[in-house]
């Protein structure tokens, strides 16, 4: 093993960070300061975190200073643990954000380096960010607090479990990454044209079933008892090679020192194991390529689309297409369809804890119907269309080099995020509308300020988006809309949406009130019909001024194609 | 080597540049650079890396704006109808970036579409060249899975199926597998009949040689020279000599064997 070499690795994939940023390309500097002095920050806040509880400690009286202890000592046995989950964790979404940003550092095999530096390089850089700026901050921290309390051997041996909780983690995520690809391509093999939907599908399936369980727990478990449970859990599947540095940090804590250094010795060994395997699979997968998708076969048949009969011309028709197929397509936006889907869920299993399975109050029901159906969608038309400009990347050039006029692009662009948003819109609604059974009116009303918003929303962030639209590529957001311009998007997408729905609150309000308390009088139902006029009035207000800024910033954009 | 060099004139002109500068910061792209292309000839452009050839390719077809001087490209003053030129121009860039998410097949049916082209039309086009290219079987993955080459011909295609008048291919055979390369040189030869006119940018000299009417030689943002192979001998005074020592002594970098001695140290 050459050290040199895998310290120059890891200085490679700590670089690839600057792609994920969206930093400069061209003369970039790279900045030591925000680099190095971020570990420098956690570590200081760390201690001065420490020193706090310290004090706190020592100017308690005995029996608090009996549950610190205890306290202290749950979480010590525990935080190896939970180190490892979050590890895990960290390490997965960098990988996620590489291959979105398209940096994963493949090895170079022309070259003289091992198999084995690579893959500890990249353990090593995977940890290198976020895991790595926590961990400082937990341990400064618990260190500098243990003094007080006088646990300075098992804080530090706490430390080194962390340190070895985290190489865990990493590589855990390094054997999954190679073996992900290479699953991922035999599945991609067998399934032929089906592929593209079985990687939508497998991805929202699996994000659904993570936001199942951490809703799960989120209702049923107290942060406080988290760290006694884990504490607790840990020794109950001591057989699990990943608890070891938590078990062995436990027995030393219980003054057992035969089992302290059982743990111990079996943690190095497993993390040698981990290294090794990883080192095997990288062996053999690390050089494989994905087989390619085939989505169709046979004989070509043009047809007019949908939307080419609703109207649009072929060109907008065929942007639309496009932009939808992305959206399906795309790896990294899966996420785009999680958000409704989460949003469904964590009302549903709040309703269920709640209610314990019978409906809540009438008041609850529509309040949760008007969530369902109204945030998805205007969550959904300020994101997709504040970077839906910029997702074209560096395939830009053809719609620069192509008749294609500022109108059409922004036409194209406002209508898809509209039509978009609104089916997830009604999807939602109908689901909303099954489990809470509100009245028709308010289905109606719902619905109706849902379509003004969205359209509202729409004609905003594609305006924005096409302003500040970056075609470097897609990790992380900035990649493809400015950050400012994101901020400002939302901004004026949140207050013009307040001021849309404004109308309306004084009757929404009302009927809330009489749910609860049925002698307040409701306002008369002509309110509703005044408020939807003059939120409607407001949306086609700010629709048509917004879709001619749209219009002016596309002619804008395909101006300045040359510094594109 | 088609050493047939058409009379130009204002009417027969399919790009005209008169006086066109382009400056990037401390660099000049282009300067002050006069080119007459008739319809239905084939130009290469040629030059060294940095010479201004992508830039000019990216002026004529309205990408990249000229900071002086006029450009009339089909008989359009390209200011006013930057649209009405890129409805008739076919343009192949550099580098082979192409929605890699479309499968071959939808990227070129997105192209007819934004193209405006008919249905029929359209499916007789695509048909038609992903079987000269040897694309048959592959039209249907997606274009990530592509080779360089293979993502390189769906370019060519996208710019050749809506019949273009005017066609800017920059770098367009680099990747290409030979018989491939073979048609698509073929193909210009064909369209030039059919007064289609073809501005090629290569590095490869043979390539210019043998696909081109009349070569021009670029050197930092100029027009060095511009003929036929014979006209370019005569303005090199090399009589008999071969493109690449014309090029290299135009362009100042024919001395370059003290650098392969000093490179094979």
């Amino acid at each position: 093993m050459n050290w040199k070499t895998v310290l120059l690795l890891v200085s490679v994939n700590r670089k690839a960070n600057r792609a994920i940023r969206g930093a400069k390309f061209r003369r970039y500097r790279d900045n030591k300061l925000f680099t190095y002095g971020l570990y420098a920050l956690a570590c200081l806040i760390g201690i001065l975190a420490g020193g706090l509880i310290g004090n706190f400690y020592s100017a308690s009286n005995q029996t608090v200073q009996t549950a610190v202890l205890q306290g202290t000592t749950y979480f010590l046995v525990s935080i190896p643990t939970i180190v490892l989950l979050y590890g895990l964790v960290f390490t997965q979404i960098s990988q996620t954000q590489r291959i979105g940003a398209k940096v994963s550092v493949q090895p170079i095999y022309w070259f003289p380096i091992s198999w084995r530096e690579h893959t500890l390089a990249s353990i090593i850089a995977n940890l290198l960010g976020a895991p790595l700026l926590i961990t400082i901050f937990i341990s400064s921290a618990l260190l500098v607090a243990c003094v007080f309390m006088g646990l300075i051997a098992l804080a530090v041996l706490t430390i080194v479990a962390l340190l070895a909780s985290l190489i865990l983690a990493s590589a855990t995520t390094e054997i999954f990454k190679t073996l992900d690809v290479r699953l991922s391509g035999a599945i991609t093999k067998a399934a032929g044209k089906s592929a593209i939907w079985l990687r939508l599908i497998f991805s929202v399936g699996s994000m659904l079933v993570f936001y199942l369980i951490y809703f799960s727990i989120y209702n049923q478990i107290s942060p406080a008892l988290l760290f006694e449970s884990v504490a607790g859990g840990q020794r109950a599947v001591w057989f699990i090679p990943y608890v070891w540095p938590g078990m062995a940090l436990s027995a030393f804590a219980s003054s057992l020192w035969m089992e302290t250094i059982f743990f111990s010795l079996a943690t190095l060994a497993f993390a040698g194991a981990v290294f090794l395997i990883a080192t095997h699979i990288n062996t053999r997968f690390g050089l494989y390529e994905l087989p390619a998708i085939k989505l169709s076969s046979g004989v070509y048949t043009p047809k007019t689309s949908l939307f080419g009969k609703l109207g649009f011309s072929p060109t907008e028709t065929a942007l639309m297409k496009k932009d939808f197929k992305g959206l399906t397509r795309r790896h990294e936006l899966t996420f785009i369809f999680i958000f409704p889907i989460s949003m469904l869920a964590m009302v549903f299993l709040s309703v269920l804890r709640m209610a314990q399975g019978d409906l809540p109050p009438v008041g609850i029901s529509y309040f949760l119907f008007a969530i369902i159906t109204l945030f998805p969608g205007i969550w959904i038309a300020p994101f997709v269309g504040g970077m839906l400009t910029g997702l074209e990347g560096s395939s830009v050039w053809y719609l620069f080099s192509s008749p294609i006029s500022a109108k059409s692009i922004a036409k194209s662009k406002f209508f898809f995020v509209a039509f978009f948003s609104l089916s997830v819109t009604l999807i939602c609604s109908i689901i909303g509308g099954i489990v809470f059974r509100p009245s028709v009116l308010f289905v109606a009303v719902t619905l109706l300020e849902a379509v003004f918003l969205i359209f509202s929303l729409s004609a905003i962030s594609v305006a924005l988006g096409i302003k500040a639209a970056d075609f470097r590529g897609f990790f992380p957001f900035s990649r493809v809309i400015k950050p400012k311009w994101g901020l400002l998007n939302f901004l004026l997408c949140a207050v013009i949406g307040l001021a849309i729905v404004a109308p309306i609150i004084p009757y929404v309000l009302s009927v809330f009130a009489v749910s609860f308390l049925p002698a307040m009088p409701l306002l008369p139902e002509y309110y509703v019909y005044a408020g939807l006029f003059l939120s409607g009035i407001i949306a086609v207000a700010v629709t048509h001024v917004f879709r001619g800024v749209a219009v002016s910033n596309a002619e804008q954009v395909i101006a300045e194609a040359e510094s594109i | 080597m088609h050493n047939s060099v058409k009379s130009i004139g204002s009417a027969s002109l399919a790009v005209k540049l008169t006086a066109v500068s382009k400056r990037y910061s401390d660099v000049t792209a282009i300067d002050n650079l006069n080119l007459e292309v008739g319809k239905g000839e084939i130009i290469g452009l040629l030059g060294p890396n940095g010479s201004g050839k992508s830039t000019l390719i990216k002026m004529i077809l309205g990408l990249v704006k000229p900071d002086s001087g006029t450009i009339s490209v089909l008989d359009i003053p390209l200011k006013q109808n930057a649209i009405g030129v890129k409805k008739r121009v076919g343009y192949v860039p550099e580098d082979s970036t192409a929605y890699e998410f479309l499968t071959g097949l939808e990227f070129l049916d997105f192209a007819g579409d934004v193209f405006q082209m008919g249905l029929d039309e359209k499916k007789k086009r695509i048909e038609e060249f992903l079987k000269a290219l040897s694309l048959e079987g592959r039209e249907g993955d997606m274009i990530s899975s592509y080779s360089e080459g293979m993502k390189k011909k769906i370019l060519i295609i996208s710019a050749l199926m809506h019949k273009p008048e005017l066609l800017l291919l920059d770098e367009p055979l680099n990747t290409l597998d030979p018989k491939s390369a073979r048609i698509v040189k073929d193909l210009l030869h064909q369209l030039a009949l059919q007064n289609v006119t073809t501005i090629i940018s290569t590095h490869v000299l043979e390539i210019a040689q043998a696909v081109c009417n009349r070569i021009a030689i670029m050197y930092e943002g100029k027009l060095l020279a511009l003929g036929t192979m014979d006209e370019l001998r005569q303005q090199a005074k090399m009589p008999n000599s071969a493109l690449e020592d014309i090029f290299l002594k135009l362009t100042g970098t024919e001395d370059i064997q003290p650098i392969v001695e000093a490179l094979s140290k």
